[in-house]
């Protein structure tokens, strides 16, 4: 169920992202909500429920965006993993730095992925722009404190609501079975 | 004995006081009475009681008004609130209707700008609206609301009237992902209108175009108008793409450096055509 309904949140933020917030087609102060989805799921979610997250808003992001087929999931799974590791293995888990970590990490991956899909397409990406990236990575960093309390919210209605669900179970007497 | 005759004459002489006041005062009621009422004289007694009541009259009648001055302002109040609201909605109202009427003025001459180019060019097209815009700062697409079962498919020329949009990029039953003009992964075949010079007209991810392969011996200006060159079948010829707004001839190379705006508003797409060519680039 969780699942289901942060690949329905994922679907509404790119959305917003495609509409409401893109006023025109090179408008550059759209935040990418994705991206804040994923990095949650990296420090929230297990790892087979934030892969099931992530594919498909993957996908979906591909369709409403790009000419290259592959790059959202590769954004998404690069720093669902990037941020993953960092929070598990280096002393940044600790809340403080998740956030600007967010940020940088939003970056670091998107550089990477430039690269790469420069070298493999010449000539298919618009060239790139590290302000229009800092303010990007910037406005991640703002709206992240908000989205991550908005999607702690959802997730912890779904766990409540799950966890009621159990207590109302009726139950036999047999305890033994 | 002598007790009882002194008890009766005192009672006696009670009787008679009272019958001498009563008498008194009915005589001066009287001679009140038909003073009054025969000379009409508003005489003392009238003065007296009037200065009298006066006071009382004044000091009530004030503070009857005062509190009906009160109520009345309150209600007054409660009915100017009322009324403020009622205003209030109504200018909501006229200021949703105006704003409704102005949409519906600016769309209508919109499209009608749409019908018209769609006569004057008299080819088979589709209408569509952008519904989506790519939240990527890497690529240029829109996403439109026509796919396959409008009879749109991948390569098909997207226009609008005032010149090339792009061409459509990847197509669903019911929605297509458009590859804009201006986007560097974009490449039409172009003519200089007035030297029929041809050459390649690419995005560059901005709202300016670049023209490459023209030779610096042929005469390009500021100003000169950009069309489609239609040889490849998929844009038919002639379509306004842009004006030259920068020519560089560097003294290394064959070709000059030609900058390009777009005839199309970029930053104000709403309505799109696709041409509906017999031959798509994916056939």
């Amino acid at each position: 169920m969780t699942v289901i309904v942060f690949i329905i949140l994922g679907l509404i933020l790119i959305i917003l992202q495609a509409t409401v917030l893109m006023l025109n087609p090179l408008w550059v102060a759209a935040p990418d909500l994705y991206y804040i989805l994923v990095a949650y799921l990296a420090y929230r979610f297990d790892l087979v429920r934030a892969l099931f997250i992530i594919l498909p808003l993957g996908w979906m992001l591909d369709t409403v965006s790009g000419v290259i087929l592959g790059t959202y999931p590769f954004i998404c799974f690069g720093a669902f993993f990037l941020l993953r590791f960092m929070s598990i293995k280096m002393p940044v888990r600790e809340s403080l730095y998740q956030i600007p970590l967010v940020g940088v990490s939003y970056l670091v991956v998107c550089r990477i992925v430039f690269v790469i899909l420069d070298f493999l397409n010449p000539g298919t990406l618009v060239p790139w722009s590290w302000p229009e990236m800092f303010v990007r990575a910037l406005l991640i960093i703002l709206l992240a404190v908000p989205m991550f309390r908005f999607f702690e919210f959802v997730n912890q209605r779904l766990l409540r609501s799950f966890s009621s669900f159990r207590i109302m179970r009726v139950r036999s007497g047999n305890r033994y079975r | 004995m002598r007790k009882r005759g002194t008890r009766k004459s005192s009672r006696r002489f009670r009787t008679f006081r009272l019958v001498l006041l009563s008498g008194l005062l009915l005589t001066l009621v009287l001679i009140v009475l038909v003073s009054t009422l025969g000379s009409q004289k508003f005489g003392t007694f009238h003065k007296l009681a009037f200065e009298t009541t006066g006071p009382f009259l004044k000091v009530f009648s004030g503070t009857t008004r005062y509190f009906s001055k009160i109520t009345d302002q309150y209600i007054a109040l409660v009915h100017v609130r009322a009324e403020n609201k009622r205003l209030w909605d109504e200018l909501q109202v006229c200021r949703a209707s105006a704003y409704r009427n102005r949409e519906a003025v600016a769309t209508n001459v919109r499209l009608r700008k749409l019908l018209d180019f769609k006569k004057k060019l008299n080819l088979p097209m589709v209408s569509a609206q952008v519904i989506g815009k790519d939240p990527s700062l890497w690529f240029r697409t829109v996403v439109i609301d026509r796919g396959t079962s409008d009879g749109v498919m991948k390569g098909m020329p997207v226009v609008t009237d005032s010149g090339i949009v792009g061409q459509i990029f990847s197509v669903s039953p019911n929605y297509a992902k458009v590859l804009l003009a201006i986007a560097p992964s974009s490449a039409l075949d172009v003519l200089l209108q007035k030297s029929r010079v041809r050459g390649i007209l690419k995005g560059t991810g901005s709202l300016t175009c670049k023209l490459d392969y023209v030779l610096k011996t042929v005469d390009v200006e500021k100003g000169d108008y950009i069309v489609t060159a239609g040889y490849g079948g998929i844009f038919p010829t002639g379509l306004p793409v842009g004006v030259v707004t920068k020519v560089v001839k560097k003294p290394r190379g064959m070709f000059q450096e030609i900058e390009v705006s777009p005839a199309v508003d970029f930053l104000t797409l709403e309505n799109v055509q696709i041409l509906e060519l017999e031959r798509s680039f994916a056939e």
